[in-house]
This record gives C-alpha cells, structure tokens and sequence, in this order.
C-alpha cells in the first residue's frame, strides 16, 4: 500500500514580498503529514511567518511547487485558506471596533460560506461550538476592542476553529496569554492534533508542548537548517543548538 | 417624488437631491471611516473636481468625466505607490496636488477666455438648478449603495475588521476593496454638482463618525448614518432655502454641530459601573 501523501508539500519554494530585492525563502523543502504537530522555531528574521503565509498562499511564490491540502497553493490560495485556520501574530484592536465577539468567530466561516451567500444556522452552531471549545461563551455578546489581550486571542482562534481547519498554522498563539490560558490551550491542541488536525506553531515557549512526538523545524535566513521529530523535551534544546551551530558557521 | 409634501417645485428638487446624496455619502463613509481610507475619499472628491472642470472646459459631459477621474485615482493609488516607493499617504498628497491643479488652472483659464462659466457651483454645490433626470440618478445611486452593502455584507465587514484577517479565511480581498473604490468614485461624481468639490468630504467622514458615538455594531451603523445624514440634509436644504442661505455649506455647519453634540452625548465614552 503506497503512503498517503503528506498534507503539506513544499518543493524548492522561494518566496519574496511585492517589491523586495532578493527572496525571503529560499529553496524551502517540506514534506508535512495528516495530524503532525510541528514546531518552528528560529530567530527574529528568520523567516518563521514567511514560511506559514507561503503555506497558506498569502504571499507569492517566485519558484518552486507547494501543495496543501492536495490544492495547489499557487493557483487556488482562497480555496486552500478556506481549508486552513491562520492565526496571525499579535493583535490590539480599537476599543470603538464596532463588532462583538460573536461576528468576529463568524468570520472565520466566511471563505466557505462564500460570495454573496449569507451565514446559515450550521454556521451559527460552529461558531458556538467554537467559543465554548475555548470557554468564552460569556463574551459572545461583548465588543471585541473592550476585551484584554489575552481574551482577543482567544477570540480569534476561536474564528479559526469555527471553519473546522485541516490544518492549523499558529504564529505566536501564546504571547498574549497567562499560564493557565496556555495550559488550557495546549490541551486543546493536542486535541485537536488527536482528531487528525495538523498544527504548525511558531512559538518561543517550548515548555508545555503536548506530550507527543512532535517535528522541529529550525529557519535560519530563509532557509530550514533543521527538519527532524523528537519528544517535547528536546525542542528547546534543538533549537538552540541549530542558534548556536550558525553563530559558529 | 415629494411634490405631495412640498409644493413649491424648486424646494422639493432640493431636498430629493439632498436626501438621496445624503443616503448614498452616509452609506459609504461607513466604509471610508472604517476601512481607514478617508484620505483615498479625500483625493478622489479632488479628482472628480478635477474630472468636472476638465469636463465642462472640453464641453463634455462634466459628470462622465468626473467618474472617470475619479475611478482613474482610485486604480492609481497602489501602482503609484508600488512604482515610485512612496507611501500610500504620499501618493494620495501628491494625487491631491494634482487633482487640485488641474481643476484650478481649467477653472482660471475658463474666466480668462470669458467664458461664463461660474466656479462656485462646483465648488460649493448648487442644488436649485439640478434637472429631474439628474435626481433620477441620484436614487438610482442610493439603491446601487444599499444593494452593494446587502450583498457584500459580510466580505465588507471582514475587510473593515482587518484585511489580512480576511485575506486569511478566503475572502477575495481585492476584487471587494476596488469594488468600494468603484463605487466611492461613482457616488461622488454624482453628488459632486449638489454637495461641491470643497464640501463632499464632509458628507464621506462625518455621518459615520456621529453613528460610532452610539453604535456597538458595524450593521446599526449602516442605518444610523443614512438616517442622521438625511435629516440633517434635508433641514440644512429646508432652513438654507427658507432663509435664502447657501444650502451645501449651511448644511455641512449642521453636520458638524450635531457631530460635537453626540461627542458630548456619546455613551461609550461614558465610564459607568454598577454596585450590585
């Protein structure tokens, strides 16, 4: 029997942003399977979100082939993006924002409603089971902008969840959050990666990963210089030693 | 339309004209305040100014050449901006500039050659010598807004909200955000001979910014703007012609008085709290 294949496939794949000089990836290969849960670390630059939004087709790719999902990412990126949850990295909205917590999660679902089509009740019922997975019911009424950091994070991962992702590209979940929030958050990824999900999560905080085999993945300049799984406990380790094996270079 | 309300026939085309702009700017300075793009609102009543004076020296139709001004402006802000390595906001000052320009020096040089042509209605609006073909235009304007609202609901309301974010969930950003401009550019060609190149700025920003003093939700917002700018649209036209008073700028005073009452009445920046 052949292996299934993997739900994200990257080949070569250099990506620059509109108007830059040189590639912000360069030559990035990987080959990601059904329910990993990766981790991407690196430092400041490296190119950690670059990789996600090239993934999920939000930046232009000059040079290589990338599928996700089975889609190709060049040619149907709003397709792939109805199928991935993306949660960008730190957020502060306007007290005076105009929507509540309710319409934001519903957002989330508005890819796969598509045009000119309005939310139905089974949008409705995702978006309550969504905010309740992440136990923030109470808010559904309140302004999104009157709420702490902590909570609109909350918040917006609750819009990715509400489209049932396949796969879950997370860009720092925890820099808003207190320990108990992340504890509660790293339960339900786990969760999540027990029900199929795959979750790719840039983050600094390796101490309360799930207790699972998990990939690490190391950008230095653009490029990855680690791609290799190991148990919770040795990402940090990994991590640093790919730091300091490029400052020695 | 209102001849059963208001007999008097040069009153009654007033304040249709008024009314229905009115409706039409409020709905999109909903969009133009919340997208953040009240500078690209800006530049684009500028350039259907500019597109009138154009119009009206070439002997064109003034108002066919202020929408494709307009429109013009709109698809070059982003290329401009990409091209030359400017700032959106230095590309929207220098197309300003421009815009500016142009209509000053056709206006000038049209007085120079005598032709009798007088500024102050593009200027300022002139709402008593509108045509009723003109009025038709105007409703047809204000059912095109609501229907644009209604039927890109929620793809404005994502975009409002955050354009990455709804990038992100699979909305096709880009084809909606120049379809707003389209329909910015359309609205104030057509509101431009009423409302005036100088003043159309205040019916694009100030019905949405009296509408968030009370309003928690972008959807209350799309119908408190239209209903404020009506009413005070059409009192501005009602009083200005009573009292033989120019009506676009007496209007746009009305407009920002209510604006400073309803900072001064606004419950959400009242701190309240309650001992239970």
């Amino acid at each position: 029997m052949t292996p299934p294949d993997p739900i994200i496939r990257l080949e070569s794949v250099y990506t620059a942003y509109e108007g830059a000089d040189r590639p912000t990836l360069t030559d990035v290969s990987l080959a990601i399977e059904k329910g990993e849960f990766v981790v991407i670390g690196g430092p400041n630059g490296a190119g950690k979100t670059t990789l996600l939004e090239t993934i999920n087709g939000m930046l232009p790719i000059t040079h290589g082939m990338a599928t996700v999902c089975g889609q190709d990412v060049r040619k149907n990126g709003v397709q792939v993006r109805c199928r991935v949850g993306y949660l960008l990295q730190s957020f502060a909205f306007d007290p005076l924002t105009p929507f509540t917590v309710e319409e934001v999660v519903l957002m989330g679902r508005f890819g796969t409603i598509g045009l000119f089509r309005k939310p139905k009740k089974e949008d409705y019922e995702a978006v309550q089971g969504a905010l309740s997975l992440l136990g923030i019911e109470d808010l559904a009424a309140r302004p999104i902008g009157k709420l702490s950091g902590g909570q609109q994070q909350k918040v917006l991962m609750a819009q990715n969840l509400a489209r049932n992702p396949e796969v879950l590209l997370l860009d720092e979940p925890f820099s808003n959050l207190d320990m108990f929030a992340r504890e509660e958050i790293n339960r339900l990824l786990a969760g999540l990666v027990g029900d199929g999900v795959t979750v790719l999560i840039v983050s600094h905080a390796f101490d309360d990963l799930p207790e699972r085999a998990v990939r690490v993945v190391v950008m230095q300049e653009g490029t990855i210089v680690v791609n290799r799984e190991c148990s919770p406990g040795e990402v940090e380790q990994v991590v640093r030693n790919a730091g300091r094996e490029a400052l020695h270079a | 339309m209102l001849e059963f309300l208001i007999q008097n026939n040069i009153v009654c085309h007033a304040v249709e004209a008024m009314l229905f702009a009115s409706i039409a700017c409020a709905i999109l300075s909903v969009i133009i305040t919340q997208v953040q793009i009240s500078s690209i609102g800006f530049t684009m009543a500028h350039a259907a100014f500019a597109g009138a004076a154009v119009g009206m020296f070439l002997s064109l139709n003034p108002t066919v050449c202020s929408i494709v001004a307009g429109i013009g402006v709109a698809f070059l802000i982003g290329p401009l901006s990409d091209k030359a390595r400017l700032s959106p906001d230095t590309s929207l000052g220098l197309l300003f500039g421009i815009c500016m320009a142009v209509a000053i020096f056709f206006i000038a040089y049209m007085q120079t050659l005598g032709r009798g042509f007088s500024t102050m209605g593009l200027l300022f609006g002139d709402v008593i010598s509108l045509y009723r073909e003109e009025i038709y235009l105007l409703v047809v304007i204000c059912i095109v807004a609501v229907a644009f609202v209604l039927v890109l609901y929620k793809e404005i309301t994502a975009i409002i909200f955050n354009k990455r974010i709804a990038e992100s969930v699979g909305i096709r950003v880009k084809p909606v955000y120049y379809a707003m401009l389209f329909m910015i550019a359309l609205t104030v060609s057509l509101c431009l001979p009423i409302i005036g190149g100088l003043l159309l700025y205040v019916w694009l920003v100030i019905p949405a910014a009296i509408a968030l003093q009370f309003c928690n939700r972008l959807s209350s917002m799309f119908v408190v703007a239209p209903a404020v700018a009506a009413v005070v649209s059409v009192s501005g036209a009602l009083i200005g012609l009573e009292y033989s008073l120019p009506v676009a700028p007496l209007t746009a005073i009305i407009f920002s008085v209510v604006f400073i009452v309803a900072v001064i009445l606004s419950p959400r920046r009242r701190v309240t709290f309650r001992k239970t």
